[in-house]
């Protein structure tokens, strides 16, 4: 549709290797303005290398860029700005304590040594405006929603005549009703003709937004389609290599015995009076937007921020848990969603970080490691989770995110939890890693375990859970049976509306 | 990371090319240098230093650090030989000066591990606080007049020629290899120093490792403290005074990440030898000891410069390489 325009930024056979990884193999892409291109790829597929190759952060082995047809080079971010290519990460970038104008034109070098403030703000004002976002600019950074803090970066953008602009996973921590606004905001942007490259692992929103979709996989360019000519499933097999499903069936486990039972737990300002039951083999998904509190209910859950009020009973024992080690001891492990701050070491090993929480198991008389025993634990995870690894001793640094997840999996396994938490277990991970670990859980509830999923990604939760309890700000808005919930159900008691069909069987 | 843990291996392997080019130029300035009792000597001139360096090794790799251990060491010594000349019975100023140190490490260990404060802080006060107890025990005198034995102890060969601190030395050093590399406890170590969240997430008890590194350290810098009165024979309010950062260079020479994390007994054990063997050549040069220190404060700069270095050098070359012909098809878009 858009065949008789130029590209506004060609890339041509572009290559990068890191030691043994052929991280980018001869990729070619035009972009073109006014135009949103999806990129998409498993992890590992080199979307990220690209980028930072574009934004000057990497050097690329070989190949060529061209802005309106001349060759450029950019050989750090100062200069890929000075090229207007800006680009917005997953986790906004904002100074906390600054105000958003001051955010927005933090990279300005133009305005002297004397800050006009009148004129910032003015100017401020002005481009938000141009955004249709309304947002005070003298209020601080801190405090802003991810999703405001998202719209002061591409403030930013503007405010140096980005032509080009970059957005990594942008979508990724916002909640449903954010991604509509962000994706309004989007469309705005390229009827104004900026050329959009926008990276994304969630197929619909990719369809939504992108005018045009490239594939890449094992760093190399594997197709580029206008996305109204091409299908959901062929993406995925060009994205794998092969052929998935993209929507995980869950079979019916059979419920045993009530194994966690949680009564009015609660914590004060952040969540309360809290109901649940999860029994053995059974998955009870935690759904909610942004701010909604699941998390904190799981971090109480496994002793990190302990609640101050309400019963936990692990069955039929009431239970104090006041750190992780008394949580871990009596059988509840919790899954970060954070697997780069919170879940694993990543410069230790694999072996080393799955027997992190029970290394006392492998310690003889004299309290030394066996490393042995501790290697051969952590080979028969690798193979059963199948762990893409060269070996158990291979720093967990080295791996792709879907296998960082199958590692951390593994060490909340090997702990032999009776309940386990999984807070966004597959945050991040490509299509087959996400596949895979859905097929895990299920398997492991047949096998008796009880469950919770903590997700963002509401068909996943609704289709990896038996039940899903809703929050809204802290509150338990309902639990809801696998076949009364809907997404349009589970989102209207998310956003808290009033409604009828609130069921289940919270009191 | 790969690289990192690579060139960490080939750091160690770099600490021993060096120590060896040390030794033969060392040889081949003085004949004597190789003979036993010389290298005795060099150990027994900072030996206490040395034995201190094995537990600061442990602090740091846990992301944290003591400054206090000189001053904990001049506190011991100066209780001890108050008390010594105050009439009270030897035994019982040892045990006082001994349980001092833990105390003093302890105090350390409260503020940092279960009050949160950082250790840069913390040990800078006690540092200070420490040093102060020691010159209000001391005034400006010097007290000497430890029993015979003790003073023996310090300055004479116990099992053939090696004297009773050397011994300890190596005691201690194999203890910490074991310890560090080998135990569990080891294993917590490396791993808060890392990530001490992922740590806490992972059920482990942070606080209480902290408490043990803090007072561990405390009770290591008191027992160097004694081992230094024993070897002086007479102790002043200064006694060991800035050993801190002699104690700290040769951890970090070793190859120890001043963030944590990383680094190795053996590293630290190489380092040592280098900055000994070093002193000792520049004696033999006859350098004076100001000019030593000064060497010694440029070879740690080194240190933390020569893998950047290497990384810079790598990376000018790749971007060379980029600039010139890739082989590739040049192929024109328009």
């Amino acid at each position: 549709m858009k065949s008789n325009m130029k590209p506004i930024m060609t890339l041509r056979h572009i290559s990068k290797r890191f030691g043994a990884t052929q991280a980018l193999d001869d990729v070619s892409l035009d972009i073109y303005p006014g135009e949103v291109q999806a990129l998409i790829g498993e992890n590992g597929a080199g979307k990220s290398t690209l980028i930072k190759i574009m934004t000057g952060i990497y050097q690329p082995d070989g190949g060529e860029m061209r802005l309106d047809g001349r060759v450029i080079r950019v050989r750090n971010s100062q200069e890929a700005q000075g090229y207007g290519i800006a680009a917005i990460y997953q986790e906004p970038m904002v100074f906390p304590d600054l105000n958003v104008a001051e955010n927005i034109f933090i990279s300005h070098r133009n305005f002297g040594p004397i800050v006009r403030w009148k004129q910032m703000y003015r100017r401020a004002e002005a481009i938000l405006g141009q955004l249709d976002v309304r947002l005070d600019v003298r209020q601080p950074a801190r405090g802003l929603t991810l999703a405001a803090q998202q719209v002061v970066e591409i403030a930013k953008a503007i405010s140096l005549d980005a032509r080009v602009l970059i957005m990594d996973e942008p979508t990724a921590s916002l909640s449903a009703h954010e991604v509509h606004q962000l994706f309004q905001l989007v469309d705005r942007l390229r009827n104004k003709g900026v050329a959009i490259l926008f990276i994304g692992h969630r197929l619909e929103e990719v369809f939504e937004i992108a005018d045009r979709i490239t594939v890449l996989r094992d760093g190399k360019h594997i197709a580029t389609h206008l996305s109204h000519e091409v299908t959901t499933e062929q993406v995925i097999r060009e994205m794998v290599g092969r052929e998935v499903h993209e929507f995980f069936s869950k079979t019916s486990a059979q419920w045993g015995e009530v194994a966690l039972e949680v009564k009015g737990l609660s914590k004060e300002g952040v969540f309360a009076d809290i109901h649940f039951e999860v029994r053995r083999g059974e998955v009870l998904g935690f759904a909610g937007l942004v701010g909604s509190r699941r998390t904190d209910v799981g971090l109480a859950l496994f002793g990190i921020e302990p609640a101050d009020r309400g019963r936990i009973i692990l069955e039929g024992r009431e239970l104090q848990i006041r750190s992780p080690k008394q949580a871990l001891e009596a059988g509840i492990a919790y899954m970060s969603e954070d697997r780069r701050q919170l879940g694993l070491v990543l410069p230790m090993s694999i072996a080393t970080n799955i027997t992190l929480p029970t290394l006392k198991r492998y310690l003889n008389g004299l309290g030394l490691v066996r490393r042995q025993k501790e290697k051969s634990v952590a080979e028969k995870f690798r193979e059963r989770l199948s762990i893409r690894a060269p070996s158990v001793e291979t720093p967990v640094a080295q791996l792709s995110g879907g296998n960082q997840q199958k590692v951390m999996l593994a060490k909340w396994l090997n702990a032999g939890p009776k309940v386990l938490i999984l807070d966004e277990p597959t945050r991040g991970i490509d299509v087959g890693a996400k596949a895979e670990v859905h097929q895990l859980v299920d398997e492991l509830a047949e096998q008796g375990l009880a469950i919770i999923v903590i997700s963002s990604d509401l068909p996943e939760v609704l289709s990896m859970s038996d039940r899903v309890l809703v929050m809204r700000e802290g509150r338990q808005m309902g639990i809801f049976h696998r076949d009364q919930a809907t997404q349009e159900i589970i989102m209207t008691a998310a956003m808290g509306q009033p409604q009828t069909v609130l069921e289940g069987d919270h009191e | 990371m790969s690289r990192i843990v690579r060139s960490l291996k080939s750091w160690e392997g770099f600490l021993l090319a060096v120590l060896v080019i040390i030794v033969i130029f060392n040889s081949s300035l003085a004949p004597e240098y190789l003979q036993i009792n010389n290298w005795i000597n060099l150990f027994q001139l900072s030996i206490e230093k040395i034995i201190v360096a094995l537990i600061m090794a442990f602090i740091i790799i846990n992301a944290e650090i003591d400054l206090s251990v000189a001053s904990t060491m001049g506190l011991t010594a100066a209780v001890l030989a108050w008390m010594n000349h105050a009439g009270y019975p030897f035994g019982l100023a040892l045990v006082v000066a001994l349980g001092l140190g833990v105390l003093a490490g302890l105090f350390n260990g409260f503020w940092i591990a279960y009050v949160g404060l950082p250790s840069l802080v913390v040990t800078l006060a006690t540092m200070i606080m420490y040093r102060g107890g020691a010159r209000v025990f001391m005034e400006d005198k010097s007290f000497g007049d430890f029993p015979e034995w003790f003073n023996h102890l310090g300055q004479q060969a116990m099992i053939g020629p090696l004297p009773f601190a050397l011994i300890l030395f190596f005691l201690l050093a194999i203890l910490a290899i074991i310890v560090l590399q080998y135990s569990g406890f080891g294993r917590y170590v490396y791993v808060i120093g890392n990530n001490q969240e992922v740590a806490r997430y992972s059920g482990i008890n942070v606080r209480r490792i902290k408490l043990i590194l803090f007072t561990l350290s405390g009770a290591v810098a008191g027992l160097a403290g004694i081992l230094f009165a024993a070897r002086l024979g007479a102790v002043r309010g200064d006694t060991a005074l800035g050993f801190e950062l002699d104690i700290i260079t040769m951890v970090l020479l070793g190859g120890v990440s001043i963030f944590g994390g990383s680094g190795t007994i053996y590293g630290v054990l190489l380092s040592i030898l280098i900055v000994l063997n070093m002193r000792n050549g520049m004696s033999l040069l006859n350098l004076t000891g100001h000019l030593q220190t000064g060497v010694i404060g440029i070879l740690l700069i080194l240190s933390v410069l020569l893998p950047n270095l290497a990384q810079w050098l790598r990376n000018a070359w790749q971007r060379r390489r980029m600039a010139a012909p890739t082989g590739k098809p040049f192929v024109d878009s328009r």
